[in-house]
This record gives structure tokens, sequence and C-alpha cells, in this order.
């Protein structure tokens, strides 16, 4: 039943013109930064090397596929939940504004498994859109740029890792972004359960990551102890996937804070969906 | 009199020790100029403050007088200085002078140190300190001092490329500025900068150079990007 009915959301997604906005925000925002870099990449990269060109000389690719899907991803990782949320903010209260949940409801099928289906369904748009922005980011950078040696900027300096020792970074880059555009999609939802409108869920996940992102980049001594455990926070950890050596206790750290937050943000749902009053 | 013999003494010392100084350079410069183009299998190690670099493989071109090509699958970093500039610079004659500035051991090889001194004063070399093994004609050390790159210092050793001034091994000891990136632009939640305090402020780039191929010819067209 919970699988059929997740078959049904995803019919429901689908139909839905709004679930087309990600994919071809994400085609077109993609589509221009490659043209631009491919344009005029030398500028950005002599801004990456600048400091260090006085006395050393760069050679080789460096403006290359595996620098494209860094670019990207580190460009769309904060903008690309506000896509997420603008299909999984609606899943349940979206239901809610048409009148069609009250209907649901009356059907043979348990609360949490309508909830559980549309949080499947919202995990698997999820899904499919993280796979599209791989496949623009680093198929498409890799057909355009080619392959090469991959330098990137970090607080110490530059790291530069060679061309055979990347793409596991970015199988696991990717799958990292996943879980946190899969706990931004939860929170979204979470917030539709408290909602009969589609708007306010929306744009209380934007405000949401709008306000983590600010708090987690101002250096400021009273947000320090705070920004570890804000969502933005580690929505950033696939970075270091991109470090030598990789720190793997870190990793594993985000990614459990990510896991808490999904699971938080569902068990919450949960909770307020089985005991909501649904009048519309 | 006798004050202006020692004067004489003197003066005479120095000129002979310029003249002896540069004799020797231009057997160093002569033996250079031995090479009209080369190409070489290169294995880079660098170790430079900020940056994490593997060592890496290239196959380097060069051809008389500046040209010089590096061809490497991967990112190689190299020091901008001390490859062609310096064999350019010494080869014209006239633009520089050169003095005797005493001898060092290193490892020991007996060393004369030659102090070459740019004439024109917007000459982007602005002194390079040579150590030569006077008996074999070969640069062991040299301290490039530049206008807009700062100091590099340059180690050789050689192997089977010494009849033709090549070196086997060379270390540069380069200046690295210091680099500071913004936060957004380097947003890493497991990464927080460390302190300036202990941060060193010179690199060095070791290079194993072999598979000489000497006076081969290589094209010009080669080395237009």
């Amino acid at each position: 039943m919970l699988l059929k009915n997740t078959w049904n959301e995803l019919i429901k997604i689908l139909a839905k013109p709004r679930s087309y906005i990600g994919f071809g925000a994400l085609t077109l925002l993609i589509g221009v930064i490659l043209v631009a870099m491919k344009a005029d990449g030398k500028s950005f990269i002599s801004f990456v090397t600048a400091s260090f060109e006085q006395t050393l000389s760069f050679n080789g690719e460096i403006l290359n596929g595996n620098l494209m899907a860094f670019v990207i991803l580190q460009m769309l990782i904060i903008h690309v939940p506000l896509l997420v949320a603008l299909v999984t903010g609606d899943l349940v209260s979206g239901e809610a504004a048409m009148g069609t949940l009250r209907m649901m409801a009356t059907k043979p099928i348990s609360r949490s498994a309508i909830l559980g289906s549309k949080l499947l369904a919202g995990a698997i748009y999820t899904f499919l859109l993280t796979l599209w922005m791989a496949f623009m980011a680093y198929g498409i950078g890799q057909w355009m740029f080619g392959a090469g040696d991959l330098i990137v900027l970090n607080n110490d300096g530059l790291v530069i890792i060679p061309a055979d020792d990347i793409m596991w970074r970015y199988f696991y880059g990717f799958g990292l972004a996943y879980l946190s555009l899969l706990a931004v999609a939860t929170m979204s939802i979470c917030f539709s359960v408290f909602s009969d409108n589609s708007i306010g869920p929306i744009v209380s996940t934007m405000a949401v990551i709008i306000l983590f992102t600010i708090i987690g980049s101002l250096d400021v001594s009273s947000f320090n102890s705070l920004q570890p455990f804000l969502l933005t926070t580690h929505m950033s950890s696939w970075r270091s996937l991109f470090e030598m050596p990789v720190p793997v206790d870190d990793i594993l750290n985000s990614i459990y804070i990510l896991l808490f937050h999904i699971i938080g943000f569902a068990a919450i749902s949960f909770w307020r969906f089985n005991k909501k009053d649904i009048n519309t | 009199m006798k004050l202006f013999s020692i004067y004489i003494l003197i003066l005479f010392s120095f000129c002979a020790h310029g003249q002896d100084a540069q004799s020797l350079l231009n057997k160093v410069v002569n033996k250079m100029e031995g090479v009209t183009d080369y190409s070489a299998n290169v294995q880079i190690i660098a170790d430079i403050p900020l940056i994490k670099i593997l060592p890496s493989n290239a196959k380097i071109y060069y051809k008389k007088p500046d040209k010089f090509k590096v061809v490497s699958k991967g990112i190689a970093i190299l020091p901008k200085q001390g490859f062609t500039d310096m064999n350019a610079f010494l080869s014209s004659r006239d633009k520089y002078m050169v003095v005797f500035a005493g001898t060092k051991n290193i490892e020991g090889v007996e060393t004369s140190l030659l102090t070459v001194i740019a004439n024109d004063s917007d000459s982007e070399i602005i002194l390079i300190k040579l150590w030569v093994d006077p008996l074999q004609v070969l640069i062991m050390a040299s301290e490039i001092t530049t206008r807009s790159s700062g100091n590099v210092k340059i180690d050789y050793k050689y192997n089977l490329q010494a009849k033709n001034g090549l070196p086997s091994n060379i270390k540069f000891t380069v200046d690295v500025k210091e680099f500071k990136m913004p936060k957004s632009f380097s947003s890493n939640p497991h990464k927080t900068s460390k302190s300036k305090g202990n941060k060193r402020k010179t690199g060095t780039i070791k290079l194993n150079i072999s598979n000489y191929k000497v006076n081969q010819g290589i094209a010009n067209s080669f080395f237009v990007k």
C-alpha cells in the first residue's frame, strides 16, 4: 500500500508544472556557468592562482571538467534547497488547500502510510534533482572541458588532487549533497504538515535556510557554539571530500547531524500528521 | 710612494679577480651556449606552504635563447624564475658586470662565488650569485634576485649531462607570499584557519631530470601556445 501510494504521489508531483522548474532552473544555471567559463574561465583561474603566480607557474589544464563540477556544486548547494522546497513544501499543505487531503484520509490507508509515501516521493524527487545536477555539472562539464587535475581552494590554501583520484570523491560528494537536500526536503514537509496553504511552508523553508546561512557565515563568537549544529553548516561538508587527507571522522559527524535532522523532522511530521485535525 | 704602490697593488688585484671572474663566467656561458635545445623527463616534488600537491611528472622542452615549454598530463608547479631567464640574461654579456666574491665549499667541491650585477636599472633580474665549480665549469648553486618575484635559490646536481652543463637534480627555494581566502569562497565546516604565527614563507621545488635529448632540434612552432 505504501509503495502504491508513493507511486501515486510521484504521479501527482510529475503532473504539477512547478516540479519542472527545478530541472529547468538547474539546466539554465549550469548551462550559463559552463558557457561563461568556456568563454572567460582563464580570468576565474587567475583569481585562484594570482597570489602564487609571482613566484610560481602553474602548468597543465587547470580549467577542466572536474573544476567545473566543483565550482557548480559550490555555487548551487545553497540555492538548490529552494528548488526542492518548492515541490516538497507543497506535498501536504497543497492537498490541504485543495481539499483532497480529507478525501485521502477517508481511504483504507493509515495516516502514517499517507505521510510516509509523501516523504518517499519527496526523497525520490530530491534524488532525481541531485542526479540531474550531477549529470549537468560533472557529465556535461567533462564533455565540454575534459578531465584533469583538480585545484581546490580552502582556508589553508590550495589542494591539487590528481585526476585519477577524483571520481570517487564526486560520487560521495553528490551523495552528501543529496543527504543535505533530503534534510531540507523533510524540513519543508514538516512545515507543510503544520500548514493549510502552499506558500507558508515554502517561504518558511527559504527563510530558515537564509537565516541559518547568515548565522553560519557570520564570524561572531556568540554564534560559534551554534554553527556546528545548523543544517546549512553541514550542507558544505561535501567539500571535505576534496581535502588531502580526507577527514573521515568530520564527514561522518556531518552525516550523523544531517541524519538527525532528517529523522527529527520526519518524526515531528508523523506525530503532527497523526494528530492533525483535517478540516479541509 | 709606498702608499701609491699599495694602492696600485690592490687595484691590480681587484682587476685580476675581475678578469678571473669574467673569464670563469665566460666559460660557464660558453658551455651553456653549446646547448641549443633539449627535452627531458622531469619528476616534480613541490613542498610549498599553502599548496598541497603530490609529486607529478612532466616533460620539459627548451630552445635557445628563452623558449621553454612544460607538457604534463596533470597540473605541474614550477618556479617562475630560474629556467630560461638566467641563461638568457647571462648570454647577453653586455648587460651585466661580474665580480669575484669569494669561495665556498659545497658538498666537497670548492666553488668560486661570482656576483653578476645588472647594468640596466630597469632589468627584471637585479643580481645573480653563482657558485661555480672552476674545474668542471659547472654552476653548483645560484641565487637570483628579481624585481618582481623576490629571491630564488637554486642548488644543482649533475650526472650524465655534466659535459653540457645540464643538471640531473635541481632544488629551487622560492619565497611565497601570504594567502588568505575569503570565508565565503572557502566555506568548509570542518576547517578553520590556522594561526599565522608559524607559517613558512619559503617553499622548495625539487626536480629530478632524466632522459635528456640534447641538440636534436625542436621547431619554433612547437613552443607556440
